[in-house]
C-alpha cells in the first residue's frame, strides 16, 4: 500500500493537477474537434507549447495603459488558481481550506477574474477590446440570475452551498441522482459553462477576427508573458467549471476517499478523464450547431434560465 | 435546524423517473411556445405524446396496472402516428398545390411576444401552476406529487401558447398540448381508470382534430393564410 500524503500536499495537488492539467484538456478538445470535421488536428501538447513560446517573447503595453494593463492578467490567473481550493477536484473529503469560501465565494472570484480583464482591455483604448469586454459584461449580466438560481437549487437540496455537500448527496443514493431539480440545475450550468468558455451556439473560440467575437476579443491588446497569461487563465478557467459540473453535479465519483498517494494519483486521472469526457461533449456541440447571431443569445440563456428555475420550482413549489 | 434536517430526503427512483418526464413533457411545451414552424410544432407534440407513453409504461411496470401498457399502445398509436399525421396533412393542403411540404403562411412571425419574453411569461404561468397544484395537496397512494404540478403548470403554459401566437395552426398544436397536460394529470392521480373510460377520452381527441382540420380549412379559405390577425377588423 502506498504512504498516506499530507493534507497540504493534497491542497496543493489540486491546483497543480489544474494548473498543468488545464492546456492538455483545450489540447484534447481541439485534436478530438479537429478529427470530427475530418482534419488530423494540432498535438495535444500544442497548447503546452503555444505558451512556452509566448512566456518567451516580448511584452508591449499601449502607451495610454497603466500598471493595471499589466496587473490584470496575474490577478485573473491568481484568481483562477485559488478557485481549486475551495471544490472538491481530488477528494471527496472536504480539505482544510475547502470552507474559505462557498459556491459564492467560487462565482466571486470567477467574476473579479473576468472583470480585472475587462477593466484591463477597456484601458487599451483598442476598438475590438473594448467592444469584447462591454459584450463580455453585458451577457453575463444576463447569466448571473442563472447561476443564482442554480445555487439556489444546490441550497434547496443540501440546505448548505458547499460544494463538497452537493457532491456528497449525490453520491448517496440513486433517486438524488434522478431528480428533476438536480438534472434541471446541472442541464442550466452546462448551458453556462458553454456561454462562459466562448463555445459555439454563443462564440466561435478558434481566434479569427470577427464581429461576434466576445470573450476571445479582450486580450487582443496583450501580448508576450501577459497574454500567455490570459490564454492560460482561460483554460484554468475552463477546466474549473468543467469540474465543478463533473465532480459537483454529474459523477462526484472516483474522488480520493482516502489520504493515499495511490488513490490521490487515481483521482487526477479521473478528474482528467472526467474533464476530457465534457470536452468532448462540447466538441460534438461545436461541430452540430451554427453560432447564434448575437442578439438570439438572449434567447440561449433564456433556455438555461428556463431550465434552473423550473429546477426550483419542483423543488420549493412541487415538493420533490 | 440541524444541517441533516435541512435535507430533503431524494422522493425515490420510480417518483424521480416519472418526474424526470413530466419536467422534460413540460420543456417540450416551452420549445413549442418559441418554435418558429407549424412542422417543428408537430414533430415536438408528436415527441411530447411519446414521452406520455413511456410515462404510462412506467407506471404500469410500477404499480402493476396491466391496463395501462394498453393504454400507452393506444395512445402512442393515436397521438404519436394518427395525430401528427393528420395535422401534416391538414398544413400541407393549406401550403397549396404541389406544395405539400411548404410551410403554411402566416405561421412564422405570428409571435406578439418576442421569444426570450414569451419564455419569461411562461416561467410566469408555470409559477402559479406549481403554485396552485402544490397548494390542493393531493396525495394519491403512489402519485408524484410533483408530476401533478408539473401537469399544472403545463396546462397554464398551453393556454399561453395559444395566447402568444396568432395563427390557427399553433392554436390548435396549443389545444393538443393541453390535451396531453390533462393526460398527464389523469395518469397521475387515477391511473387506475377503467380503461373503456381512457380510452373514450383518447377518441375524443379525434373529433377535436376534426373540428380543428375545418376549422384551419375555413380560415385559410377566407384569409389566404392561418393567421389570424386579419380577424380583428370587423367586417372584411
Amino acid at each position: 500500500m502506498s504512504a498516506a500524503l499530507p493534507i497540504p500536499v493534497i491542497q496543493l495537488l489540486q491546483v497543480l493537477t489544474v494548473a498543468l492539467g488545464a492546456p492538455g484538456v483545450t489540447g484534447v478538445i481541439a485534436r478530438v474537434e479537429a478529427r470530427l470535421q475530418g482534419r488530423r488536428g494540432p498535438r495535444i501538447r500544442q497548447p503546452y507549447y503555444d505558451l512556452a513560446k509566448l512566456f518567451r517573447k516580448e511584452a508591449l503595453a499601449p502607451e495610454q495603459a497603466s500598471w493595471f494593463f499589466l496587473a490584470a492578467p496575474l490577478i485573473a490567473v491568481t484568481c483562477y488558481l485559488t478557485i481549486p481550493l475551495l471544490i472538491p477536484v481530488l477528494t471527496s473529503y472536504p480539505l482544510p481550506l475547502g470552507y474559505m469560501g462557498d459556491i459564492l465565494g467560487g462565482g466571486f472570484l470567477l467574476s473579479l477574474a473576468s472583470f480585472v480583464v475587462a477593466t484591463a482591455a477597456l484601458e487599451t483604448g483598442s476598438p475590438y477590446a473594448q467592444l469584447g469586454s462591454s459584450r463580455a459584461k453585458t451577457f453575463s449580466a444576463i447569466t448571473e440570475p442563472v447561476v443564482l438560481f442554480v445555487v439556489f437549487t444546490v441550497a434547496l437540496l443540501t440546505g448548505t452551498d458547499l460544494p463538497y455537500a452537493l457532491a456528497a448527496t449525490v453520491r448517496s443514493s440513486a433517486g438524488q441522482i434522478i431528480r428533476p431539480a438536480h438534472l434541471l440545475a446541472a442541464a442550466a450550468l452546462f448551458m453556462v459553462i458553454l456561454h462562459e468558455t466562448g463555445r459555439i451556439p454563443v462564440e466561435t473560440h478558434t481566434g479569427t477576427n470577427e464581429f461576434g467575437m466576445i470573450e476571445e476579443a479582450r486580450a487582443f491588446e496583450h501580448s508576450g508573458p501577459y497574454f500567455a497569461l490570459l490564454k492560460w487563465g482561460s483554460e484554468l478557467k475552463q477546466l474549473i467549471l468543467f469540474t465543478i459540473l463533473a465532480d459537483v453535479f454529474l459523477a462526484p465519483w472516483g474522488l480520493a476517499s482516502t489520504q493515499r498517494a495511490g488513490a490521490i494519483g487515481l483521482a487526477i486521472v479521473a478528474l482528467l478523464a472526467k474533464a476530457c469526457a465534457v470536452g468532448c461533449v462540447v466538441a460534438v456541440i461545436d461541430n452540430s450547431f451554427a453560432k447564434l447571431r448575437l442578439f438570439k443569445i438572449t434567447e440561449f440563456v433564456s433556455g438555461a434560465f428556463l431550465l434552473a428555475v423550473l429546477g426550483v420550482f419542483t423543488l420549493y413549489l412541487g415538493g420533490a | 435546524m440541524s444541517l441533516a434536517s435541512a435535507v430533503q430526503a431524494a422522493p425515490g427512483v420510480y417518483q424521480g423517473f416519472a418526474n424526470v418526464i413530466a419536467a422534460v413533457m413540460l420543456l417540450i411545451e416551452f420549445g413549442m411556445l418559441r418554435q418558429a414552424l407549424a412542422r417543428d410544432q408537430v414533430r415536438l407534440y408528436a415527441a411530447q405524446s411519446a414521452l406520455i407513453s413511456v410515462l404510462a409504461i412506467v407506471i404500469a411496470a410500477d404499480r402493476n396496472l396491466p391496463d395501462l401498457y394498453v393504454l400507452a399502445a393506444l395512445s402512442a398509436a393515436l397521438k404519436v402516428v394518427a395525430v401528427p399525421l393528420m395535422l401534416r396533412r391538414v398544413l400541407g393542403w393549406t401550403g397549396g398545390e404541389g406544395r405539400e411540404e411548404e410551410e403554411p403562411a402566416g405561421v412564422a412571425g405570428s409571435h406578439t411576444l418576442s421569444p426570450a419574453s414569451a419564455v419569461l411569461a411562461g416561467i410566469v404561468l408555470a409559477a402559479i401552476g406549481f403554485f396552485c397544484f402544490g397548494a390542493m395537496q393531493i396525495h394519491g397512494p403512489a402519485a408524484p406529487a410533483t408530476a401533478l404540478s408539473i401537469a399544472g403548470a403545463m396546462v397554464l403554459v398551453a393556454f399561453g401558447l395559444m395566447i402568444v401566437r396568432r395563427d390557427v395552426a399553433s392554436q390548435a398544436i396549443g389545444f393538443l398540448a393541453l390535451e396531453n397536460a390533462i393526460s398527464l394529470a389523469a395518469l397521475v392521480v387515477a391511473s387506475g381508470l377503467p380503461l373503456i373510460l381512457e380510452t373514450a377520452f383518447l377518441f375524443d381527441l379525434l373529433v377535436a382534430i376534426v373540428v380543428f382540420g375545418m376549422l384551419i380549412r375555413a380560415h385559410h379559405a377566407r384569409a389566404e393564410s392561418l393567421s389570424t390577425a386579419d380577424l380583428t377588423r370587423l367586417r372584411g
